[in-house]
């Protein structure tokens, strides 16, 4: 009867699969952290990071002293390595981000300057979206951020409001992404055909190189909704990010396209989420994302050739948008070339 | 070659419907219970974090069960549907909220031995189907874990009938344990969203002990009062299952409380007097 209890408790203990613990200290923090990253960051490889290495010079940084408030100084700093926008460590005082994707740039935007000098403060804004017919004949369309729901019916009448327009500026700087189902939602109203939209990947394993086999993903068009077939400049920065950057990744393949301003912030990878003993959040990159062409973006999209514009400051303060003057310029050319042949 | 086929058939359907014949002469009522359950739980799944999680289940359930058709004396079938809900907090920090919630269903058949002194011996098998999620708000893009399977194995029990003063007393405890199956799993760092877009190669995984087991235990005292049967019981019950690198444990210790009753459907006006032997299922 004992060796029958035994052989269960055995047979029991045996099938509970080991799961990795660390003690919850600041050195067992800091390895649960650490190896979190090791096992499913996603751009090691491509950013050519030695993270063994990281790891051991950050780790060094902890003493008798560490708290805290210090250990998340550290942690944070390591992670600032990674220069991925998508990598934050929460604790309950205080989150940490890497900014400089953007903080070392020009911002090359003023929502404040556009809805005076251009828009007049008098524009139809809804879920997100901010629309109005310029005075040069081109449909204006900002959207803030790709956390904001998109009504169907609000895309179809604003497409219809702006049908006298020959070309659309959609104006996507600042836009720091959000859920990226909407990125197919507003492509599809683009599109004439399917299009290849890119392809995903993900980790197969704790290993740095394991990955899964890019998977190709699709859109097709929005057959049943008003769609915009006509000429679009699509208006970046280096605050257009996640959802946005792969909007502009996708949108710039069109053939009716043409992206304008800034290189875009990338942020290329799916986020994922993770804990650590002492409670702590940590998000990171997890699964790359391809664009149409093949390519990761994590480090941004680039404008269209000859587009690559910013904003002049001293022209910033007179009430011009540099970037958006360049835009509309395009679409007017565009529109006075198909007048003459008309 | 078809007309061998179909004669095979017919004798096989002929030998086997005799078999679920009822029998005029014998009835089979139904033992039903209803059952509410409360205690600990335990959980990890390291797809949303790798921390380990306390706090408490509760859950419903509904067991029926049956003597069989074809041999009532030595054979019954049960039928059960259970739905449990988990709320545990992160290990040791005790701040963040990990939930779990699972619906399932199972059928099993076994063989009954009737021993001596009221004792009796059970061995079979079961089939169960369940769904379930595990959710941890605090993810972002990946707050939830699904969980479904369909699994089979072996179920084996004891009984003993006895007496607590006057009041009949039925002591039950079953143990079952899926042997193979298929459960769904996503890849070690696969999100929903590549699923969502229509990845779904290799979501289906074979379950076998090393990489899916799971213990359920049920230990119950069945108190008779008249036509109402009272139930109190323990059921510690472990999974544990491990594949692309994602370990999922659940391991839960909870108190029974539940009402039972035996019974039958009479159909037509008069009673039936062929009637011989009532025989029950456990």
């Amino acid at each position: 009867m004992k060796k029958a209890v035994v052989a269960i408790i055995t047979l029991i203990a045996g099938a509970c699969h080991n799961i990795p613990s660390w003690e919850n200290s600041v050195e067992g923090n800091f390895d649960a952290l650490w190896t979190i990253l090791d096992e499913h960051y996603c751009f090691f490889g491509y950013k050519g990071l030695d993270w063994d290495e990281i790891g051991r010079e950050y780790r060094a940084q902890i003493t008798s002293e560490t708290d805290a408030r210090g250990l998340f100084d550290i942690c944070s700093s390591m992670l600032d390595r990674l220069e991925d926008g998508h990598v934050n460590l929460s604790s309950p005082f205080a989150v940490s981000y890497y900014r400089k994707w953007w903080s070392d740039y020009p911002q090359n935007f003023d929502w404040r300057l556009i809805q005076e000098h251009y828009l007049e403060f008098d524009y139809t804004t809804g879920g997100g979206l901010s629309y109005k017919e310029l005075p040069e004949g081109v449909g204006y369309v900002r959207y803030d951020s790709f956390a904001y729901s998109m009504g169907e019916s609000f895309l179809d009448a604003m497409f219809l409001n702006l049908k006298e327009c020959p070309g659309l500026i959609l104006d996507v700087r600042d836009n720091g992404g959000g859920d990226v189902t909407r990125v197919e939602q507003l492509v599809s109203r683009f599109l004439d055909h399917r299009i290849e939209a890119g392809a995903i990947c993900h980790k197969t394993g704790p290993g740095h190189d394991e990955f899964s086999e890019p998977y190709k993903f699709y859109y097709d068009p929005q057959m049943q909704h008003v769609r915009w077939l006509r000429k679009v400049v699509v208006l970046t920065n280096r605050s257009t990010f996640s959802a946005a950057n792969q909007f502009v990744a996708i949108m710039k393949t069109l053939p009716n396209v043409i992206v304008v301003g800034d290189c875009t912030g990338g942020g290329d990878g799916m986020p994922f989420s993770s804990s650590l003993p002492c409670g702590w959040g940590v998000r990171f990159s997890a699964s790359p994302v391809y664009d149409p062409m093949g390519q990761l973006t994590e480090w941004g999209v680039e404008p269209t050739e000859g587009c690559r514009v910013d904003m002049d400051p001293e022209a910033a303060f007179n009430g011009k948008d540099t970037i958006l003057d360049f835009a509309i310029a395009l679409l007017v050319k565009d529109k006075e070339k198909d007048s003459a042949l008309n | 070659m078809i007309r061998r086929f179909v004669v095979l058939f017919i004798a096989v359907v002929a030998t086997i419907v005799p078999m679920f014949a009822d029998d005029p002469e014998i009835m089979r009522p139904v033992y039903s219970a209803y059952m509410f359950e409360a205690g600990s739980s335990h959980l990890a799944e390291t797809y949303l974090s790798p921390l380990h999680y306390d706090g408490w289940t509760i859950a419903l359930a509904h067991r029926r069960a049956q003597a069989m058709r074809f041999n009532p004396l030595h054979w019954h079938m049960e039928l059960g549907g259970r739905v449990s809900l988990d709320r545990t907090l992160a290990r040791p920090a005790r701040n963040v909220v990990e939930w779990r919630a699972e619906l399932e269903l199972d059928w099993s058949m076994m063989h009954k031995w009737r021993l001596e002194k009221g004792l009796k011996l059970y061995a079979g098998g079961f089939t169960r189907a369940d769904a379930g999620v595990f959710y941890l708000a605090r993810n972002g893009n990946n707050p939830v874990a699904a969980k479904a399977s369909w699994t089979i194995g072996p179920k084996v029990g004891a009984s003993y009938d006895g007496r607590l003063g006057r009041v009949p007393v039925a002591l039950r405890y079953f143990a079952e344990m899926p042997l193979t199956g298929i459960f769904f799993s996503p890849a070690y760092g696969e999100l929903y969203y590549e699923i969502y877009l229509g990845n779904r190669r290799g979501l289906v995984r074979g379950a076998w002990p090393g990489n899916y087991f799971r213990l359920d235990n049920t230990l119950t005292a069945d108190f008779r009062f008249g036509a109402t049967i009272l139930r109190v019981g323990y059921a510690p019950r472990v999974f544990s299952s491990k594949t692309s690198d994602i370990v999922t444990r659940t391991v839960s210790h909870s108190f029974i409380f539940g009402v039972a009753q035996e019974w039958t459907a009479i159909g037509g006006t008069k009673p039936d007097t062929r009637v011989q032997n009532i025989i029950s299922a456990y």
